[in-house]
């Protein structure tokens, strides 16, 4: 296993993937979370669970300042407080009725999600520019021995010979998620030759994955 | 214009889908595909000997591929949902439009194998279809770092259209959509044009609506 010092931060997501308005599914290793851009652009991370019939809130909608159940409507402030129930309009939902929250921080592009209580900020990546995000199957070990170059504490493997970095992270669900980055004043060309690139890097992690598997 | 249509037919879905962006009418006329398999019968076979439905009837001419129906409805209604004269974006839609059977193929597949019992290689199927998914993600990747939001250009052609529908139906086969951010982006960009339709389990941005208010009713 691979410990990285990120502390209780998880890269979980490119803020330009995530544009205002909108709700995306993402992975921390206390779970599943729905991560959300409200349309003023204030972000927040949810267990991704509707405390009503357990649907995840990932399959809902964002509409103003508040992310919506796509099953029956609840709606939920960044807090986690449940705001409204459709079926019962003249109702204050009650305190209790809360999703668990998550701290979020947004650096240089990257989301990070706390898991526990954050004390430190998450790292910020000088000089690099997130370029698009993507999973694997492969695993840390393999992805270093593709790439010929070992992680750094803070999960930036930067492979050699390429312009790109890849910031990795192991997930709960045995994939490994991969950021890749980019130094901030490539061109449009090359940064469609690293996107080709870290497609080639996956290709090779994942036969390194399965012979070391067979 | 009869189409000879399945509700839960991803394929039959694109020509309804292309017709309601367009302002083309159709006669819709319900086919009995499961349990029925009536486009198996002699009357549907008349009309398309390869046994699958969606089939377009206009007169004397019948069209059995979606690609070509999509292509029909927008050379009729909007030329603007067909290539232009760009070499590359003429060559790009015909690209997709290929890459489309193969969504229809694998992804389709492992839909109809989990849905309706088909026989098949579910595993085979949903590794191919994760396969054509990373393609399209890294096509629209690249499409975004031109500029160009949708798969041939900056605006939707009927490239997107052919497929949209296997890929936002791929969980129904087992294959999660949740690893891919750029096709989560463009499944949302085609769900909020103007006349977008839903077909089930593809449903519209409830967001663009206004909050519903209910009164309470007292029971």
């Amino acid at each position: 296993m691979h410990t990285l010092t990120t502390g209780p931060w998880t890269p979980v997501a490119l803020s330009a993937d995530l544009p205002v308005g909108t709700v995306i599914p993402a992975r921390i290793p206390a779970g599943s979370i729905a991560l959300w851009r409200s349309e003023s652009g204030r972000l927040s991370a949810s267990a991704d669970r509707c405390p009503h019939r357990g649907m995840s809130l990932s399959h809902g909608f964002v509409r103003g300042e508040n992310l919506s159940c796509i099953y029956h409507g609840w709606s939920y402030a960044r807090s986690g407080q449940c705001i409204r129930i459709p079926a019962h309009p003249g109702l204050e939902p009650p305190e209790t009725i809360r999703a668990k929250t998550f701290t979020v921080e947004e650096v240089g592009g990257v989301i990070w999600v706390a898991t526990d209580e954050a004390t430190t900020a998450p790292p910020a990546f000088e000089g690099l520019a997130p370029l698009r995000s993507m999973t694997t199957t492969a695993g840390i070990a393999a992805i270093e021995a593709a790439a010929g170059a070992k992680a750094s504490a803070e999960g930036l493997v930067v492979p050699v010979g390429d312009t790109l970095c890849l910031l990795v992270s192991t997930r709960d669900d045995g994939q490994t998620l991969i950021h890749v980055l980019v130094t901030g004043a490539a061109s449009a060309e090359a940064r469609i030759g690293a996107s080709r690139a870290a497609e080639s890097l996956r290709r090779a992690a994942e036969a390194v994955q399965k012979e070391n598997a067979a | 214009m009869k189409l000879y249509d399945y509700i839960l037919s991803p394929s039959c879905y694109k020509v309804r889908l292309m017709a309601a962006l367009t302002g083309v009418k159709l006669d819709l006329r319900p086919v009995d595909f499961h349990p029925g398999l009536e486009h198996r019968s002699p009357e549907l076979l008349a009309l398309n000997p390869a046994g699958s439905i969606p089939i377009l009837e206009e007169g004397d001419l019948i069209l059995t591929e979606s690609s070509a129906i999509l292509v029909y409805l927008a050379a009729q209604a909007a030329p603007e949902w067909l290539a232009g004269t760009k070499p590359e974006e003429a060559a790009r839609v015909q690209q997709w439009l290929s890459f489309s059977g193969r969504l229809t193929a694998n992804l389709g597949g492992a839909r109809l194998h989990e849905m309706l019992l088909r026989p098949g290689d579910i595993g085979a199927l949903q590794a191919q279809g994760i396969a054509a998914l990373r393609e399209l993600e890294a096509g629209l990747v690249e499409q975004n770092l031109r500029g160009e939001r949708f798969l041939a250009a900056d605006r939707p052609t009927v490239a997107d259209i052919a497929c949209f529908p296997y890929v936002a139906l791929a969980p129904d086969g087992g294959v999660s959509l949740d690893p891919y951010p750029a096709i989560r982006l463009w499944s949302r960009a085609l769900r909020s044009l103007d006349g977008f339709i839903e077909m089930p389990g593809i449903h519209r941005l409830h967001e663009l609506k206004a909050e519903p208010t209910v009164e309470e009713s007292k029971a």
